[in-house]
């Protein structure tokens, strides 16, 4: 109690108060502690409530639908282009993908992932996990989240986990709207896999699921890594550009033939290694490469996107 | 807090230290834990159990696995050609199969590419091969009584198995080459004993060849071709993964998709195709009129050759388009020499030297240039 | 200490009110680059009270501010709020720092909603109300529905604030609260904050504007260049300021020498009147005194020293009224 009969003195004390006496009245001992003032349980709620919140902003966000709708664009273009081709063109004309294509309506859900796992799924993930923290700096929103106290570590979680929800829904989109426009335009039936064995509509279905998996973890990966730069800047399109840049630097560098060795250490070299699900046996090994390269990633760059963020000083 | 900042940022660097030995576990772990030491055996003693696992009459016990085979030879540059299944690609960069073997007559070989894939499925008198990318299956007859790989001049993926390799390598075996084992080798996870091959011969190119030997079942797992002061090998095939249990018996039946196209061909008496029997024809010519100069590591082969016939015959069609262009690049690399011999154009790669002299010859060994233009010298 | 109650609806003021509400001890800020924000802060801001927190522009009340509500982490010196670690006390303190900061597509109250789902602490099945409660009491009801694009400035600045209001506070922290409103809000801000410090919550406002400290506040701390130049009541740093006896009289030297004989100190005389420090001598018998002695007084007042003159003599610099 002697501290607070001081400070009322100093309140009474008519007259200035020098900054040199106030530094030798006021409290020195250090602030008190008192225990877990929320149990365990409602902070899990709380979490799931906040992740709840990222979710519904980022899937009401018209800019992101317009992503997604992009995305579920492509296979529908690719779809309706085989379409007219195979109808068109003579059978010795065509490669023996698009003949897949024109043959089996799951097809088209591998030929598109071939084709946007390569550049625009990439993009539209790369944008909202670049945007993730970065955004929320530059609209100042940061600064009330983390004195609302969203806590550092927590919303670097949630926002994380948002970007690898959105992740996956962007690889949803994708495979829906290729089995969508591949059922609609393509004959059903059993699949030929590239081994040349043919396997059942269910088993194919169930390997597109498994397709789906894989490259999603792979997208999720490539998040931690725009999540990481987000840390890094308070402009969510240098973030953005960041992780575009990283990416298609990967894709020259793999390009090269010279650099073949460096290649398992990029990403997007990963990305494509859904293929095995088509082979038959699953070449399980090529699955599990891909995956263990993508938990290294999500390991380093979440990390580092920790270690940023954790200690950052929000000045926006 | 700005010490611990420091702590921070140790997490990441941790990570990466986490990461970097698990991409380095393997040679470490085998380095470090390694060494699984095998019983003793001399060079003789593991020859003759080479020779029976991979003779014909014992047979190689059912596997599966992954091969690698890589090849850096130094060459120079080589412009991409035909595709990664090109036997022309094998030259150089790092290619990888999948072997299954069912027992005598019955395998698959199966080389993925992107999105793609090619297979050979072999099950007694029945061969299939398919390649995904033309959606096409070509049924192969083999002519009664001729074996399976010989007669296709055109590399086949079945030529580069560990089997096939050592069997080669073994035949080498003779007085020009020094042998010793190496007995706690590791290869695909599986210990192995190691036949080095050192050629006796200064003049060689070839440093030595290892032939890693499964140490339960004697099955060739790993062949390197290291050239003289280089330490990785110039040329290595080898499995990277390898299981010794019967495949699935559904890896050795093939029937061609609907919707695919059905060719059949037969093997040993009209040859692979029209193209394949024409190359044929023109390699039996060319063994026809080889001489050789030389003995054991040496031996250098010399080949009535005109730089104007291979051009001639580089202009037809789009396949050999590709040949034309690779025989460009070659040549301008060659450098000119000259000797009491004559004269004409080195290429000398890590482990092969071929000399194309003026007066139409043309010398490949895998000898120093020395040793080569020696030769030339003996008419 | 006694253990906080969390439950929603809890009275706030059962906690005791000793001690202070911020403390903080050589608080020092040195940005990337060497340049000082904040210099040995030490700063104490009683449980309770009204605390104005004055200087101009720039003189690092803003990093004072995100240095307590752990966004700036300092270079040196420590703070306490609430008397609790900054994880256990943001719970219990409103903010507002450096103006609104909303997400444009969202509604009003789906802003809040956004705010009130990162405090950890807060409860999901009463946000709702709390929401309603927090537009309501900024009068933001109307708006509620109303995409925060479209809100006017003051609306933003209020929105800020009721996202001040979401939980139960302890300590409101409000940066230039008053930025961007009219007079009409302005008065309502005030309003407003006297209503909170009623409950028992301390408000710690910053502020450039000195009339906004002077009606609203019971304690104030003046900044300057990043170090604390004064700090107390409004009442004791106005006190360290004499107040003055102005005469307003044509007999400038009679008036003098009568102010002289009664004891009064500093006595200046000018043109066509005399000042004096009042001291402790009561106005209206000075009057009589210069009556009695035949001055002719046109006029007698005391001045007393406002904040700004107090300001002005601290810093030997004036008041950036227009911010």
């Amino acid at each position: 109690m002697s501290t607070a009969d001081t400070q009322t003195g100093i309140r009474r004390t008519p007259g200035l108060v020098p900054v040199a006496e106030t530094m030798r009245t006021t409290e020195r001992h250090p602030p008190e502690e008192i225990s877990a003032p929320v149990p365990p349980a409602r902070r899990t709620w709380a979490f799931w409530r906040l992740l709840g919140s990222e979710l519904g902003l980022t899937f009401r966000r018209p800019r992101n639908l317009a992503l997604l709708a992009v995305l579920a664009l492509v296979p529908i273009v690719l779809g309706i282009g085989l379409w007219i081709a195979a109808g068109s063109g003579g059978d010795d004309e065509m490669s023996g993908l698009i003949q897949d294509v024109a043959g089996n309506s799951l097809m088209l859900t591998f030929l598109s992932f071939s084709f946007l796992v390569l550049l625009l799924m990439p993009v539209v993930v790369s944008v909202v996990a670049g945007d993730s923290i970065a955004g929320e700096a530059g609209t100042g929103t940061l600064r009330y989240l983390l004195a609302a106290p969203a806590g550092r570590t927590r919303l670097l979680a949630v926002k994380y986990l948002n970007a690898v929800v959105f992740a996956y829904a962007a690889t949803a989109v994708v495979a829906l709207s290729a089995l969508l426009t591949g059922l609609i335009l393509f004959p059903g039936g059993s699949v030929t896999l590239l081994s040349g064995t043919t396997v059942s509509m269910a088993d194919g279905l169930l390997r597109i699921l498994v397709t789906v998996g894989y490259v999603g973890a792979g997208m999720a990966a490539l998040a931690a890594v725009a999540v990481a730069l987000s840390t890094f800047t308070e402009v969510s399109i240098g973030a953005i550009a960041g992780t575009m840049v990283f990416i298609i630097v990967c894709q020259v560098l793999r390009a090269i033939p010279d650099l073949a060795p460096i290649a398992p250490y990029l990403l997007p070299t990963w990305f494509t290694n859904f293929d095995a699900v088509l082979r038959s046996p699953i070449d399980t090994a090529a699955l599990r490469d891909g995956l263990l390269a993508f938990g290294a990633y999500i390991m380093l760059f979440g990390s580092i996107a920790w270690a940023r963020f954790s200690g950052k000083d929000i000045t926006s | 807090m700005r010490r611990g900042t420091f702590v921070r940022w140790g997490v990441p660097i941790a990570a990466a230290a986490v990461i970097g030995a698990a991409i380095g576990a393997g040679p470490v772990i085998a380095a470090v834990s390694g060494d699984p030491v095998l019983p003793e055996r001399s060079a003789e003693q593991l020859l003759a159990d080479a020779a029976a696992a991979t003779s014909k009459q014992q047979g190689i016990a059912p596997m599966s696995g992954t091969v690698q085979q890589t090849a850096s030879l130094g060459l120079p540059a080589l412009p991409q050609t035909g595709g990664q299944t090109s036997p022309l690609s094998l030259l150089s960069g790092s290619h990888e199969v999948k072997v299954w073997y069912g027992g005598d007559q019955k395998f698959r070989v199966a080389m993925p590419t992107q999105l793609n894939e090619t297979n050979l499925i072999v099950n007694g008198d029945q061969a299939w091969y398919w390649d995904s990318a033309t959606n096409t299956a070509t049924k192969l007859t083999i002519k009664e009584g001729s074996e399976q790989k010989h007669t296709t001049p055109v590399p086949q993926p079945t030529d580069l198995t560990p089997p096939q390799a050592a069997q080669r390598m073994l035949e080498g075996v003779d007085e020009h080459t020094s042998v010793r084992v190496i007995n706690n080798a590791e290869v695909a996870g599986r210990p192995a004993y190691q036949l080095v091959l050192t050629p006796k011969d200064e003049g060689s190119l070839v440093q030595e060849v290892r032939i890693a030997l499964d140490g339960e079942t004697y099955v060739p797992l790993q062949v390197q071709l290291f050239a003289k002061g280089s330490a990785e090998p110039a040329y290595q095939v080898g499995f990277t993964q390898v299981t010794f249990t019967p495949p699935a018996a559904e890896n050795f039946t093939f029937t061609p998709p609907a919707g695919a196209k059905v060719e059949e061909a037969t093997l040993g008496e009209e040859g692979f195709g029209k193209k394949a029997e024409e190359r044929a024809e023109h390699a039996a010519d060319v063994a026809g009129q080889v001489k050789w100069v030389g003995e054991g590591w040496s031996r250098v082969a010399v080949v009535p050759f005109k730089l104007s016939d291979l051009q001639a015959q580089a202009g037809q069609g789009a396949d050999e388009a590709n040949g034309a262009a690779m025989l460009d690049t070659v040549l301008k690399s060659a450098t000119p020499v000259s000797g009491t011999w004559g004269s004409g154009k080195l290429i000398k790669t890590k482990l092969v030297t071929a000399l194309l002299t003026d007066d139409g010859r043309l010398l490949v060994g895998a000898v120093t240039p020395e040793e080569l233009t020696k030769a030339a010298g003996v008419k | 200490m006694t253990a906080i109650t969390l439950e929603a609806g809890a009275p706030f003021g059962a906690a005791p009110p000793s001690g202070d509400a911020i403390v903080t001890h050589g608080l020092t800020k040195r940005f990337r680059g060497g340049q000082i924000a904040v210099d040995a802060l030490d700063l104490a801001v009683p449980r309770g009270s009204v605390f104005g927190f004055l200087g101009p522009n720039g003189s690092g009340k803003t990093t004072t501010i995100r240095m307590l509500l752990g966004l700036v982490a300092p270079t040196a010196g420590t703070y306490s709020v609430l008397g609790l670690s900054a994880a256990h006390a943001l719970p219990l303190v409103g903010a507002l720092v450096e103006g609104p900061a909303f997400y444009p597509y969202l509604s009003g109250a789906a802003n809040l909603m956004r705010f009130d789902a990162a405090d950890p602490t807060a409860e999901r099945a009463t946000a709702k109300r709390r929401v309603a409660d927090a537009l309501e009491r900024v009068g933001l009801s109307a708006a509620a529905g109303k995409r925060y694009r479209n809100y006017s400035l003051g609306m933003r600045q209020r929105l800020a604030i009721a996202a001040a209001l979401l939980g139960p506070r302890e300590l409101l922290i409000l940066d230039e609260p008053t930025n961007g409103l009219d007079p009409q809000g302005t008065r309502e801000v005030r309003t407003l904050v006297k209503e909170i410090a009623a409950d028992g919550t301390t408000v710690f406002v910053s502020s450039h504007l000195l009339a906004e400290i002077e009606q609203m506040c019971t304690h104030a701390a003046i900044m300057r260049t990043g170090r604390l130049v004064a700090q107390g009541t409004i009442a004791s740093l106005s006190s360290g300021r004499v107040a003055l006896v102005k005469v307003e009289t044509p007999d400038v030297a009679d008036a003098a020498r009568t102010l002289g004989t009664l004891g009064l100190a500093d006595v200046r005389p000018g043109n066509g009147a005399v000042t004096a420090e009042l001291g402790g001598h009561a106005p209206e018998k000075i009057n009589a005194a210069l009556v009695g002695d035949g001055v002719a007084v046109r006029g007698l007042a005391v001045v007393r020293p406002s904040l700004e003159d107090v300001f002005v003599g601290l810093t030997g610099e004036g008041f950036d009224v227009d911010g």
